[in-house]
């Protein structure tokens, strides 16, 4: 697993546990002291306030940094080389061999069915994806820093040999 | 306190109710058998085939999501049966045309070997199919059919609704939150929680029965007529706007129930606020819009409405996180809540639904989504909030109402048996989809790459203890309907 998943795996995992420690901790307090609801319910709307504003902004600043990593923009028009890939039921047509540290595009279409095509680095870990459909053409832009065998598989269920649907390509 | 048997003794009520519910439960053990059938193959304990596979998955998609709709429609219609009378027949009618449409569904699965999945994302039912012609066919009469009934209980919900609190104006509350001193002065009563619940079903019902009746004629027409060519981004559209609806009203539909039973093992109220119904209006609309995430990875799509998605997503967020869950919390804190198999569920339900909500924002993050989108990730973060969430709702409920039926509660060490099964065993079996998402693993692999296999070999072992908790959780409840009614409150 990469570092970029992991983080996202241990960052996920933390908030989880915190949430299932202080539900417990709330559920607990049914044992010990217990109050009348019109004594908890003004302190827990004060509470509520903030933990609005303070969820509110962490989206905010969510929604800030992801619009950097939008990956729509413009591929079509862009200079540079283009990669035709073909999807098909059970495998891809493409190119076997794509220039290291170059920005390419893939333009991508299905011939039959939707497909996914999904760009395995060297490490194994999905880096980068866009949907194969048919009558549509996807314009996904990659620039490869690494040398190296990468697999694309398939990533939208496409009947029964979904699982096996994957092809090979080299960065030099 | 009054409680569901006593106060309300409409049989004719509770028959519609206990036949939705007992329907989808049937359907749901049937559903986790074969999940557990599925991951085993994906651990190559069992080694049945992708064929199979597809299939099982097929099924298991579409009925687990009927099971949770049933149960809550039955659940939703008896409580506001009892805020305004409906007509059974009426549910009755909705009842039969989707246990129909659940055996056309099946049937198409087995004997007829359909495997589209649940998303049937045209041209795929037609183009490569494995399996006969008239099964694709059964499969969208089938999912047509329940659409049909669905609307039906819909526009009946939605009749009930309002008439019970004089039309839109007061059943969303406006005057509630807009108008507040006139309301207080007029006297009129506020809708109860669980009514906002029910607008919002029927609404958003409607539109996503809509949607996928669209799509499903399409390609009706289209297995009739080869001829007619459907677009297919409009179709994966309509696909999913109808699928994440339904799939998110089914936790709507269940919270109307905690609504109702939570505060009465509290021994509180869940009262209706000007900020509740704000919530509800945000939950109508957002559950309606974000369902532009499924589709990010469609460069062709629309460039706005991928932003519209993101922010749609995490606005769907606020509504539960501010208003239901804190809401929940905060009606337990401190007080002298029964803890019981009921109250234990729907608490336990409220925590699964916050977790699986922050893996699904992780997800909706577009730069995230690149390399998550059509991982494990996905079925692992909806397991959460439908496993861990919606079913333990209905489980709450069903206990809700067995334990004030029978003036019975379960002992502290079946408890602690059911909770270590299905939390414990269920969370295993997340963690496994949760860790091979981020590492890459895609979803619906009949046979998945490296750490796949060895991941779903823990994630089995999971799902084993799991099911022994819902035995447990099930032989529980047996007792508990068997034993003598008492007119009594517990
Ligand atoms: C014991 C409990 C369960 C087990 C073992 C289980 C297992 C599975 C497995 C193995 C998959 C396929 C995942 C993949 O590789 O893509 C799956 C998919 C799915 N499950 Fe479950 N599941 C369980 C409970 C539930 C519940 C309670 C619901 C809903 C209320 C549900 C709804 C779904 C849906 C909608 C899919 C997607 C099907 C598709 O990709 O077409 N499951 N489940
Ligand atoms: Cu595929």
């Amino acid at each position: 697993m990469n570092s970029h998943s992991a983080a996202i795996l241990v960052g996920f995992l933390l908030c989880a546990g915190a949430i299932l420690i202080a539900m417990c901790l709330i559920a607990s307090t049914t044992h010990d002291t217990t109050e009348p609801q019109s004594v908890v319910q003004p302190k827990g709307y004060r509470l509520r306030r903030g933990w609005l504003w303070a969820l509110a902004a962490v989206a905010i600043v969510a929604f800030g940094i992801s619009l950097a990593g939008f990956p729509y923009g413009k591929p079509a028009e862009a200079d540079g080389p283009h990669f035709k890939v073909f999807a098909y039921q059970y495998g891809f047509q493409m190119p076997p061999r794509i220039p290291v540290n170059t920005a390419v595009v893939f333009d991508v279409t299905s011939r039959d069915v939707n497909h996914g095509f999904g760009i395995y680095d060297p490490t194994n870990h999905l880096m980068s994806q866009v949907q194969a459909m048919p009558g549509y053409v996807n314009h996904l832009a990659v620039t490869f820093t690494a040398k190296g065998h990468y697999t694309v598989r398939c990533l939208e269920y496409c009947g029964i040999a979904h699982a096996a649907m994957q092809e090979g390509f080299d960065v030099q | 306190m009054t409680d569901a048997t006593t106060a309300f003794p409409d049989r004719r009520a509770r028959n519609v109710m206990w036949a939705y519910i007992t329907t989808g439960i049937a359907i749901f053990g049937l559903m986790v058998l074969v999940g557990l059938g599925m991951r085993a193959e994906q651990a190559q304990w069992l080694n049945y085939g992708p064929g199979l596979f597809y299939s099982l998955m097929t099924l298991h998609g579409a009925g687990m999501i009927t099971s949770m709709v049933l149960c809550g429609m039955g659940g939703l219609w008896y409580l506001m049966n009892r805020e305004r009378a409906m007509d059974p027949g009426i549910a009755w009618t909705a009842y039969a045309f989707m246990t129909i449409g659940v055996v056309c569904v099946i049937a198409s699965v087995w004997p007829g070997g359909f495997g589209a999945s649940w998303t049937f994302l045209y041209p795929l039912p037609f183009v490569g199919a494995t399996w006969p012609s008239w099964a694709t066919g059964a499969f969208l009469i089938g999912l047509a059919l329940i659409m049909f009934g669905w609307t039906v209980w819909c526009t009946q919900l939605l009749g009930c609704v309002l008439r019970a609190y004089g039309g839109l104006r007061g059943a969303t509350g406006w005057d509630l939150v807009f108008h507040h001193a006139r309301f207080e002065a007029s006297g009129k009563a506020e809708p109860p929680p669980y009514a906002f619940a029910a607008l919002v079903t029927a609404v958003d019902g409607l539109l996503a029965a809509a949607g996928g009746m669209l799509v499903g004629i399409a390609l009706i027409v289209h297995w009739l007529y080869p001829g007619v060519a459907i677009d297919p981004l409009w179709a994966k559209n309509l696909t999913y706007f109808f699928g994440h609806t339904f799939a998110n009203l089914t936790i709507y539909m269940a919270i109307g129930l905690v609504y109702y039973a939570l505060p009465k093992y509290a021994d509180r109220e869940w009262h209706t606020s000007a900020v509740l119904a704000v919530a509800w209006w945000g939950t109508l609309l957002f559950v309606a819009i974000a369902y532009f995430h499924h589709l990010y990875m469609d460069f062709a799509q629309p460039q706005a409405v991928q932003y519209v998605g993101e922010v749609a997503s995490y606005l769907a967020a606020f509504p539960p996180a501010v208003v239901t869950i804190f809401g929940g919390a905060l009606l337990v804190y401190r007080s002298r809540l029964r803890w019981t198999m009921g109250s234990m569920f729907m608490y336990a339900g409220l925590i699964g639904w916050l977790i699986g909500g922050i893996g699904a924002l992780i997800d909706a993050t577009v730069p995230i989504n690149v390399s998550l989108h059509n991982t494990l990730w996905v079925p692992a973060h909806f397991h959460t909030y439908l496993l861990e969430g919606v079913a333990l709702f209905i489980l709450g409920w069903v206990f809700w109402n067995l334990e004030t039926h029978s003036g019975l509660t379960s002992s502290l060490r079946t408890r602690w048996l059911t909770g270590a099964g299905i939390f414990g065993g269920g969370g295993i079996l997340l963690l496994g989809w949760y860790v091979a998402g981020a590492d890459s693993v895609p979803r619906r692999y009949a046979a998945e790459p490296a750490p796949g296999p060895d991941i779903a070999a823990w994630a089995s072992i999971g799902a084993v203890i799991l099911v022994i908790g819902l035995i447990i959780c099930c032989v529980e409840a047996i007792r508990l309907a068997k034993s003598p009614r008492t007119e009594t409150n517990p």
